[in-house]
């Protein structure tokens, strides 16, 4: 079944990916703000994938992820607008 | 359905009742009915109800500080009984009156305008309600324990920690209010998942009446505007209980950090109070000129603006705070902007008064003087809208004044409301010259109490200290408190009265009405309509049979604007026994007792968590008095919860005809899609406070507040183990779908043993740091030590007990999976795979933001 | 409002264009009334059109049946009208926007470049606790009373030292948050000595409505000869308040002994 397959292959993606945030930091290679934006990028695309492909997404009308971005939306909003305020 | 129940008007009332007798619904005059009942128009008069019993008891208060403003200084009350009378007010008065007062309504119309014969969770609105009482019966408790609240309605921090309000009747209120808010989020859920899913044929979203419209964007912005007041108060009930630091002074600017939180919430609040009073007015405004309303397309967009816009406007509460320039702009373009969608709106009525035949009945004269009265809550809203100004008025009665005149005012539109709706609640007639006399002593008492608080505008707020020029100033606004109170009086009188004395009210009173709820009988049968209603051919029509769509007619509309019950009389007694037939196999359910029990239950939990201050209960009896309630009420909750979810029970599926944009998605998925909407704000506004905390300390500068024990490695293990867990949950559904029993039993318990692991990893990890002896943390790092452990704990925490609940839910699956369930209908094991993705997406973030970065 | 016709004059001549200037007082009289007279302008006649019409379409005067009536159970759709309600809604929309443009450009000024020359400001710390102010100067002194010379803009950094408050002065229209944790600036200028009262706007416990403060606006060599008498935190008997100010705890569930706070506060003041 080739869902099946599709959803292995989700996993080690996620599996590899949430390995290398950890390394990203314990490397020091790069600058905190860089490795900041690289393993905060690696979250949000992990979700995606879980969001898209696990919760199937992908397979219901938009209007349902479109609810979930707006929750979003205004989860950041709160969050950087609260933020940028004390600046 | 039955036959008697569908007679032509005049002797329909008497029958309705009878109807009852088939189904598991006891009669009207048995207590038992209201304590099971999961009928929205039961539940629509039990929010109604309980709506005006809180407007009493928040009125009570209120006349008490009018009485203490008589002349200025302490005379009635003590400064901190005062301090508690203003608070409760608040707090009452927003959430236990005003809210409830409209979703009365919104229970009782909404499904019979939109075509629906129930909501799509009838349980889950009793839970609601049930849930909504004892919060406020909660709020009433913390009166007797040592003194509730008194921190005012926005409870600002840090005077909402113990520290500065240490009575337990403080934290009580405060869980009160959150169980208020578990009650608001449920009952989003249902109303959004029935309103999108649910309508009649040919209801399309844009051809919606618009008292269901405003419902439409209250509770989408109810969803949202709860999560994070839950988010808030879950804070502070952790800073309270459990001793987190995250509100307590100094600097990581946790006072700053509550009020982002709380008027985040707090402005869509605004509009979540007056929208339902706005399709009040709009509806009565139509029936009571004879007219449509004048660009209602623009009506509906100016409110949908609102709606989105509402939430990018909460920091004109702040304009005083240490916020920078730039955001103030900002934050005066936004507000600016959304006060002018409101100009539209009010035109827009008064426009739809030209050319009609206005009847200046007592629901009208409500609505009318709503509109005068937010008019001028507007002009003197704008005031508040320039900054200059904004510094001067800033606790100040100017506030006080504006924010009465607009909430009240929607108060007004809406005991509009209450006698628009009256007759077809009832199906008696209120007593016209009585309605008319409340409105009058209603309008002076407005007027005389709250203007006079313009005039005396430089008196400070929640203060009962002013200067000495406004004594006659605030001597008017008490005797019009008083007159105002009075005019409730009559209406108490006349509702009560007219029960019984009143005449039998028509299916429709008003002529022009032109919504659904006025073509069936008042009130109306259990299953409200005597036929599927539809709206296919451009005007409502019930049809014979559920599923049969081309029957023929059942009733019709005839020109003129009255419903000609004749044919609807025959196409409708001929339907019913079609549909008993149809649906004999499957009736709706009616009652469930659950509701109330779970009601029960969280009220003694709460209650006895109240006791907890630094996460242990005070010694002696006292405390084991607060520790036998939180057992019991946990025990008791969950026994409850589970008996629910057994319980055999047969809600409405839809859809009826229009879903749109949620077609192919069923009620159920929708729901919990729509629950996890919420969450994300939730955990949003969790992650959104962190990320506040530590741009307030500098954001590189926390890494100090953490031991070095405090290493990635448990949390990227426990990140495995979640990942895994997302995947066997993947494989057990594909097992269900598969039909394959073992394959779905051995998934759902890797599921469980994962998740098991992960609370186990977690639980060493936190002992571990609990313990950790350094020079940095020689009494370890605990849930108080600092803001840095206060916030991973609190979050973490949060999450984990997401995971706790989905392993309930896991056990649950397993068990019925062992029975062989699960193998013709997977969904349940699909919606609960929703859920802990979720619960895995969020860990996703937790794990960088509180083990990495 | 108190405004000398001197400084009045000085007023207008600073403000050259049409964004009020000038002191707090004479920025927000200004605003106020215009706001004032607009708003009821505009109140009037809303009410006055909405009451007439509802008025002249009453019912009952023998106009026939309008044969477009709504109709029981047909769909909702709107009624005509629509140029005359955009015409009233943009109307509206240009008198609120540009009313609150015209407040911005004194936002700005009363933000960023309040009157007075150039680094000449005093800067006085204040800070609230519950339940009074404690005022430090630069010097370190520290009171119970604000003095401040007449007609020089002093700068005020306020913040808390337990629980949230918010300073303000009403006559003197200057008003901020005092936050624990945080600090806002503010500033004000009086331009008439006398006596002012300042006190608390934001809910900080029981003795919230006694949370007052004196300000003493006095002539500018007063003043000198004053603060030049004053020194450091640890200094003379002026001092005093400063050693009670900050334990917020000992007022604690005192619920009767707020009214005793002011007393206490104003007999801590000994004037120079
Ligand atoms: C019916 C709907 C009403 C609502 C929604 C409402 C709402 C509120 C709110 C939110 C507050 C602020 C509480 C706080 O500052 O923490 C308040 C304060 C107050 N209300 Fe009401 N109120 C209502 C009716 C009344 C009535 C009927 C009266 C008078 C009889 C009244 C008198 C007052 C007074 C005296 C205050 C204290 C003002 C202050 O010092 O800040 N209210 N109200
Ligand atoms: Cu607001
Ligand atoms: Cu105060």
């Amino acid at each position: 079944m080739t869902r099946v397959k599709l959803y292995t292959a989700i996993y080690v993606v996620l599996f590899a990916f949430a390995t290398a945030q950890v390394l990203v930091e314990q490397s020091g290679g790069l600058p905190y703000w860089t490795a900041f934006w690289a393993i905060i990028a690696l979250s949000f695309v992990k979700a995606l994938m879980v969001a898209w492909y696990y919760q199937h997404l992908k397979w219901e009308p938009r209007s349902v992820t479109f609810t979930m971005f707006v929750g979003l939306l205004a989860a950041l909003a709160l969050t950087t607008a609260a933020a940028y305020s004390i600046l | 359905m039955t036959d008697e129940n569908t007679k032509a008007d005049g002797g329909v009332a008497d029958a309705t009742h009878g109807a009852d007798h088939h189904h598991d619904l006891p009669d009207p005059g048995h207590v038992k009915r209201w304590l099971v009942t999961t009928n929205h128009k039961d539940i629509g008069v039990l929010y109604t109800i309980t709506a005006l019993f809180f407007l009493v008891f928040g009125g009570v208060l209120a006349l008490l500080m009018r009485l203490q403003l008589w002349t200025p200084g302490v005379s009635l009350l003590e400064p901190l009984q005062y301090n508690q009378a203003v608070s409760a007010h608040g707090l009452l008065m927003i959430f236990w009156f005003l809210s409830p007062f409209a979703f009365g309504f919104a229970n009782y119309v909404v499904p019979l305008q939109i075509g629906a014969k129930d909501l799509a969770f009838p349980r889950l609105n009793a839970l609601s309600y049930w849930l909504y009482l004892f919060s406020g019966i909660l709020m009433g408790v913390s009166f007797f324990q040592g003194g509730t609240f008194s921190g005012g309605w926005t409870m600002y921090a840090p005077l909402n920690l113990p520290v500065y309000t240490p009575n337990i009747g403080a934290s009580t209120a405060v869980l009160a209010l959150t169980m208020f808010t578990a009650s608001v989020t449920v009952g989003s859920v249902n109303f959004l998942t029935t309103m999108h899913r649910m309508r009649a044929e040919g209801l399309t979203l844009r051809r919606m009446p618009l008292f269901t419209w405003t419902i439409l964007l209250t509770t989408w912005m109810m969803l949202f505007a709860f999560a994070a007041l839950l988010a808030a108060l879950m804070i502070l009930s952790a800073d309270r209980l459990l001793g987190t630091t995250y509100f307590s002074a100094t600097g990581h600017a946790g006072s700053l950090l509550w009020a982002h939180l709380f008027w985040f919430f707090g402005h869509p609040e605004v509009y979540i109070v007056f929208f339902p009073a706005l399709g009040v007015m709009a509806e009565c405004f139509q029936t009571f000129t004879g007219r449509r309303l004048v660009g209602r397309k623009w009506f509906i967009a100016a409110m949908v603006l609102v709606a989105l816009q509402s939430f990018l406007v909460w920091m004109h509460h702040m304009f005083l705070t240490s916020i920078n320039l730039q955001i103030k702009t900002l934050f005066m373009a936004t507000t600016i902007g959304i006060s002018l969608p409101f100009d539209l709106m009010v035109f827009a009525l008064i426009y739809t008064t030209v050319k009609g035949k206005v009847r200046f009945t007592t629901p009208f004269l409500f609505s009318f003087g709503a509109l005068m009265l937010f008019i001028l809550g507007g002009i003197t809203g704008v005031f508040l809208g320039a900054v200059v100004l904004d510094y001067e008025f800033r606790g100040t009665y100017w506030v006080v004044a504006h924010f009465h005149y607009v909430m009240v005012g929607g108060v007004t539109a809406l005991v509009g409301g209450l006698y628009y709706w009256y007759p077809k609640m009832t199906g008696k007639m209120y007593d016209e010259f009585l309605g008319k006399v409340h409105f009058a002593l209603y309008f002076v008492g407005f007027n005389l109490l709250y203007f006079p608080m313009f005039v005396a505008w430089e008196t400070p707020r929640r203060d009962f200290v002013y200067p000495e020029v406004f004594v006659g100033w605030h001597q008017v606004a008490t005797v019009g408190g008083f007159v105002l109170g009075a005019s409730f009086l009559v209406m108490f009188y006349n509702l009560f009265v007219s029960l019984w004395r009143g005449e039998e009210a028509d299916d429709n009173p008003w002529q022009y009405s032109t919504t659904t709820e006025w073509a069936i009988p008042s009130p109306p049968p259990l299953e409200n309509f005597p036929g599927k209603p539809t709206f296919r051919d451009g005007s409502l029509k019930f049809l014979p049979g559920a599923g049969s769509r081309t029957g023929g007619t059942g009733g019709s509309v005839a020109d003129g604007g009255e419903f000609t019950v004749e044919e609807a009389t025959d196409g409708g007694a001929s339907v019913s026994q079609a549909a008993d037939t149809h649906a004999a196999d499957e009736p709706e359910s009616h009652a469930s007792i659950w509701p109330f029990a779970i009601g029960v239950a969280s009220f003694v939990l709460l209650f006895g968590l109240s006791g907890l201050q630094n996460a242990s209960f005070p010694s002696g009896i006292e405390g084991g008095f607060y520790a036998a309630l939180t057992v019991g009420g946990l025990v008791g909750g969950l026994a409850a919860l589970v008996a629910m979810a057994t319980e055999e029970f047969h809600a409405l599926t839809g859809p009826f005809g229009e879903s749109w944009p949620f077609e192919g998605v069923e009620n159920t998925k929708l729901g919990v899609w729509i629950f996890l909407a919420s969450d994300v704000v939730l955990f949003g506004a969790f992650v959104g406070s962190y990320a506040f905390i530590r741009v307030a300390e500098g954001w590189t500068n926390w890494h100090h507040l953490i031991p070095e024990a405090h290493v990635p490695l448990p949390g990227l293990i426990n990140t495995y183990i979640l990942l895994t867990s997302s995947f066997t949950v993947v494989l057990a559904l594909v097992a269900a779908e598969k039909g394959s029993r073992w394959g779905l039993v051995g998934s759902l318990a890797t599921t469980f043993v994962l998740g098991m692991a992960f609370l186990v990893n977690k639980a060493l990890e936190w002992l571990h740091l609990f313990h950790v002896h350094t020079e940095a943390f020689p009494q370890g790092w605990n849930i108080g030590t600092n803001i840095a452990s206060s916030t991973f704990y609190l979050t973490t925490g949060l999450h984990g007990l997401h995971v706790i609940a989905g392993l309930i839910v896991t056990l649950y699956l397993l068990v019925r999976a062992w029975n062989g369930a699960y193998l013709d209908d997977d969904r349940p094991v699909e919606y609960f795979g929703l859920y802990w993705h979720f619960v895995d997406i969020v860990w996703l973030f937790l794990f960088p933001l509180f083990y990495i970065l | 409002m108190k405004l000398g016709a001197g400084d009045y004059a000085h007023v207008v001549l600073q403000q050259g264009g049409i964004v009020p200037k000038g002191t707090r007082v004479e920025v927000f009289r200004q605003i106020f009334t215009v706001f004032l007279a607009l708003g009821t302008l505009v109140g009037v006649v809303v009410v006055g059109y909405m009451v007439y019409n509802a008025y002249k379409y009453r019912d009952g005067d023998g106009r026939g049946d309008d044969p477009d009536a709504p109709r029981l159970g047909e769909l909702p759709t709107g009624g005509g009208g629509g140029r005359k309600l955009f015409l009233s809604f943009g109307l509206s929309t240009i008198i609120v926007v540009s009313l609150i443009a015209w407040t911005y450009g004194t936002l700005l000024y009363v933000e960023e470049n309040p009157p007075g020359e150039e680094g000449e400001t005093t800067n006085i710390e204040v800070v609230g606790f519950r339940f009074g102010w404690e005022f430090v100067y630069p010097n370190g002194h520290s009171a119970s009373t604000l003095r401040v010379p007449e007609n020089e803009t002093i700068r005020l950094s306020v913040t808390s030292d337990d629980v949230f408050h918010t300073f303000g002065v009403p006559d003197l229209r200057v008003k901020t948050d005092a936050i624990p944790g945080q600090t806002t600036d503010t500033w004000l200028r009086a331009d008439e000595t006398g006596t002012y009262e300042a006190r608390c706007f934001e809910l900080c416990g029981a003795g919230h409505s006694y949370m007052t403060a004196e300000v003493v606006v006095m002539e500018p060599d007063e003043y000198e000869a004053w603060y030049a008498n004053t020194s450091g935190p640890n200094g003379n008997s002026n001092s005093s308040s400063a050693g009670d100010a900050p334990d917020g705890s000992s007022a604690l569930g005192a619920p009767t002994g707020a009214p005793s706070v002011p007393a206490a506060a104003s007999s801590l003041e000994v004037v120079a």
